[in-house]
């Protein structure tokens, strides 16, 4: 109810705004100003949609497990990953209350994994040599087991003790295709980056699985998702491909299927420490999505449903976000340089209209944050979370481009250690710095001797209002590499080490 | 039937609880603007003041390089400038300009000066009355001249049509509101406005010329005119704004009254010694331009309206110098006009040149005044300057 007052509100700020931005004597310059309000209404739109489903957040209601489910737990294995990982998870899968058979899928040609499995009860399977990396292995798996369920579950998570107790209940409902639970970490402590990369999980596994839950859009995600097996069948095994995740739920909601989203914390996993492993996971979903986008939709959208187009294509283009930001960051310095204005808008009249729905857009964000999984450690402005955002947009960027001209990238699994660098990846912060400590030269010496006296006054509010628009991006990008900066000095840890099973209560 | 009126029942209580939410919702978003109207006058007051501030924080780090300062070369202008008892009783001549195209910056008028081979000591620019956010006190101009070492001639026009009718609430429809209007300002309507910008005005510390509602006696110009007021309530209004500048302390404003030659009925719509300090008056040749016009020599312009003005006992100024090309030969009026004008018209104190390359007040099409391209006019100008017997700048009582 409050929730939807502010919705309301919201969007007829919105449209007061839109009301106010599309005047012709806002245009500067035709283009400019249709790139500038493409990059500026991108944004707002996307936001909308976001809180429209936000009205639709619901928890699904819990059913106790029936008995006699016969079920699998999934979880590969790859060369060069660290083998008392496995030992940790395979052992907390051992602790699962109902009964499963647990597989370890690997590939790793290391005896000491399989002696790993068979010490913790689980069967050892050996998937070499398949096409489509982490989806091959489980599909090759499926074929040599017969479970009615599986759980697919990422190496680097440890699973309670009532994982399938909380997720099986659901599948009572014969058209319930696949179970997704939310994710949580074990290791945020560690760094910038990981604390960052966290937060930046809290509202997707709260407010926005929710609403898409209640819009029946809710999305799979490859490291603990629990499938019906016969739902997996019917669209010819896992997805291949970046975005394997994204592609099978696509898959499975447009075969008809039922999905649910259950906010528990049934399983903590590992999320990046160093900034270039956080950059290569984000590449890698950044290029994945595109596949769902460029491949998936346009085929799947006659037997998908209303809400789920839309959530598909607003998952599908999140990673456009590095190009609008890029656009944005490119006004003050086309100022400076080439005198380029996209719009003639008074900041003034502008502020007054943004205002509302800045102010609206905060409370909506406040008011949803009850629904996270934590709601006391998660809630909060992310401002860490944000930082890594903002360094990402030259990886959103690069993985929207790179699927213009489907440009490929290797699967790699996310690392699981530290990786202690000065990762590539922040050296677009880098130039970004030295391109506004260049032109903040360039616009102090301009001033101070190239400048005619006669125009000093009358445009010093326009330059320095640009300039400090520009310091307001200079200022983002200090977190950034703050991080990178911070990930040379992590020391590589195994962090599974300090779990113990036995404190898991659950 | 049960099942039948208990789905009517749900489907009522579901509408009414949306149209709830939705009629909660656009009272919030009221609530939201009203706090965004009752918070726009302070925000507009707080950015007015960052942007002067930033500026002449801008001149203070900037004040000793290495250009020549325009300031500098007008140094013998500054006891006149900062004073107005020495600019009220100036004993020398001052030149100045109105130029069109200085939002951005004053290059044009120092690019005529260039031509002229002087500094102008005044320049002028016209703003209007209203609750846009650009009709406040134009601090941020004001101070960019007086940067520059000149003085602001500020025409302070009062149009009503741009007042917001929430604040300053109207008595008859819209497009009446100029319609007795001066009356209404001498009723204390917009005492709010005249107050604000009287403060702004007095908080910018340095005297200023303010030219307020001129060529009030021209019936076919602005609303303020005779064809919408009575000359009594023009003297009314004038006095009314004087005493509210007077109340708020703005002494710093110059008064000028500038009614139009043409029409010798001025002498109705003065205000009276104690509440004027100069004297303006137009002179605009407009040539062959319109049906109504024709070539006017300068003296013929300003003719009858010198020797009746001249005898008020204030410094007079011609507010607005202008001619046309068209008609006759420009550089000759100028060279008339200026040749030996302190002789000719002692009274005259000032001359501001109406350097407007697109005047569309009078005519279907716009006009150009400008003499920036014209270096023939350009060149008689200086030459008739040049020529002028003034005594040494020595301001005193």
């Amino acid at each position: 109810m409050g929730l939807a007052v502010l919705v309301v509100a919201g969007a007829i700020s919105m449209v007061r705004l839109g009301n106010w931005w599309f005047r012709p004597e806002h245009v500067a310059s035709w283009p400019l100003f249709l790139l500038l309000t493409f990059v500026f209404w991108w944004g707002l739109v996307r936001t909308l949609i976001v809180w429209i489903s936000y009205l639709r957040i619901a928890k699904p209601q819990r059913l106790p497990p029936a008995g006699g489910r016969r079920v699998a737990i999934f979880t590969t294995s790859s060369p060069g990953e660290p083998l008392g990982m496995f030992e940790k998870t395979l052992a907390a899968c051992a602790r699962i209350r109902y009964p499963h058979t647990t597989y370890l899928l690997d590939d790793t040609q290391d005896p000491r994994f399989r002696a790993a499995a068979e010490r913790h009860g689980a069967v050892w399977l050996e998937l070499v040599g398949l096409p489509g990396a982490k989806a091959g292995k489980i599909n090759a798996a499926l074929a040599r087991t017969d479970e009615e369920f599986i759980l697919v579950l990422d190496p680097d998570h440890i699973p309670f003790p009532n994982f399938l107790d909380e997720v099986l209940g659901y599948f009572e409902d014969a058209r319930v295709g696949f179970v997704q639970v939310a994710q949580a970490y074990y290791n945020q402590y560690r760094s910038f980056t990981a604390r960052g990369a966290a937060e930046q999980t809290y509202g997707f596994y709260g407010p926005t699985q929710m609403g898409m839950h209640g819009l029946n859009c809710a999305v799979a995600i490859g490291a603990n998702c629990t499938f019906r097996r016969t739902a997996l069948a019917s669209i010819g095994g896992h997805g291949i491909g970046l975005a394997e995740d994204l592609i099978t739920a696509i898959r499975i909601h447009a075969a008809g299927w039922k999905s649910v989203y259950s906010p528990v914390i049934v399983s903590r996993g590992l999320v990046p420490e160093d900034l270039g492993s956080f950059c290569k996971q984000q590449l890698k979903w950044a290029r994945g999505v595109q596949e769902v986008l460029f491949a998936e939709l346009p085929r799947l959208w006659p037997q998908l449903s209303g809400w789920q187009r839309l959530s598909y294509l607003t998952v599908g283009t999140y990673y456009v976000s590095g190009l609008t930001m890029l656009l944005f960051l490119l006004i003050p310095y086309l100022f400076f340089w080439f005198g380029l204005l996209p719009a003639n808008m008074d900041f003034l009249e502008f502020l007054g209209r943004w205002i509302p729905v800045g102010l609206l857009s905060l409370s909506i964000y406040l008011y949803v944050q009850r629904w996270m999984c934590h709601p006391g450690p998660e809630t909060g402005l992310h401002w860490r979370g944000m930082c890594l955002k903002f360094a990402c947009w030259p990886v959103f960027a690069l993985g929207c481009l790179l699927s213009i001209w489907n440009g490929e990238i290797p699967y790699i699994p996310t690392a699981k250690r530290a990786v202690k660098q000065f990762t590539t990846f922040a050296r677009p912060l880098l130039a970004h710095q030295a391109l506004f400590f260049l032109t903040l030269g360039y616009v102090v010496v301009r001033r101070v001797y190239f400048t005619p006296e006669s125009r000093l006054a009358l445009s010093s509010a326009d330059t320095w209002g640009m300039v400090s628009f520009a310091g307001l991006a200079f200022a983002m990008t200090v977190g950034g590499l703050y991080a990178a900066y911070q990930s040379t000095t992590i020391r590589p840890e195994d962090p599974w080490v300090g779990v113990d099973l036995d404190t898991i209560k659950t | 039937m049960n099942t039948t009126k208990q789905a009517v029942r749900t489907t009522a209580s579901r509408a009414s609880a949306i149209l709830l939410v939705i009629a909660l919702g656009i009272g919030l978003f009221g609530l939201l603007l009203l706090a965004g109207n009752k918070g726009r006058g302070p925000l507009e007051t707080l950015a007015g003041s960052v942007t002067s501030q930033v500026a002449s924080f801008e001149k203070r780090l900037l004040s000793g390089d290495s250009r020549a300062s325009r300031a500098a070369a007008l140094a013998w202008f500054r006891p006149y400038r900062e004073n107005k008892l020495y600019l009220n009783n100036t004993d020398t001549l001052l030149v100045g300009a109105y130029d069109n195209n200085t939002v951005e910056s004053y290059e044009r008028i120092v690019a005529l000066e260039d031509s002229l081979a002087l500094k102008l000591p005044i320049v002028q620019f016209y703003t209007a009355w209203g609750s846009k956010r650009e009709q406040v006190f134009p601090m941020l101009r004001a101070q960019a001249i007086s940067d520059l070492g000149s003085l602001p001639l500020i025409t302070w026009e009062p149009w009503l049509n741009d007042f917001d009718p929430e604040s300053f609430p109207r008595t008859g429809p819209a497009d009446q509101v100029n319609v007795g209007g001066l009356r209404a300002i001498a009723a204390g309507r917009y005492d709010a406005y005249l107050d604000k910008w009287a403060q702004d005005a007095k908080a910018y510390g340095q005297p200023f010329f303010l030219r307020f509602g001129h060529e009030m006696n021209d019936a076919f110009r602005y609303p303020w005119g005779p064809q919408n007021n009575k000359p009594a309530d023009f003297i009314a209004a004038w006095r009314h704004v004087v005493t509210r500048f007077r109340q708020q302390g703005a002494t710093n404003a110059t008064w000028v009254w500038s009614p139009h030659p043409a029409y010798p009925n001025y002498a109705e719509f003065y205000p009276g010694h104690a509440y004027v300090d100069w004297i303006g008056t137009t002179a605009l040749n407009y040539g062959t331009v319109a049906p109504w016009s024709k070539w006017y020599t300068f003296s013929e312009t300003l003719g009858n309206a010198y020797g009746e003005l001249s005898t008020y006992g204030k410094p007079l100024m011609i507010s607005e110098m202008g001619c046309l090309a068209v008609g006759g030969n420009r550089a000759a009026w100028f060279t008339e006009a200026l040749t030996d004008l302190p002789l000719k018209f002692p009274k005259v104190k000032a001359v501001v040149f109406f350097n407007n390359s697109n005047d569309v007040t009078t005519t279907y099409k716009a006009l150009d005044w400008s003499l920036n391209n014209d270096k023939a006019t350009l060149a008689a100008i200086a030459q008739a300057l040049k020529g002028w017997q003034l005594p040494k700048p020595a301001p005193a009582l």
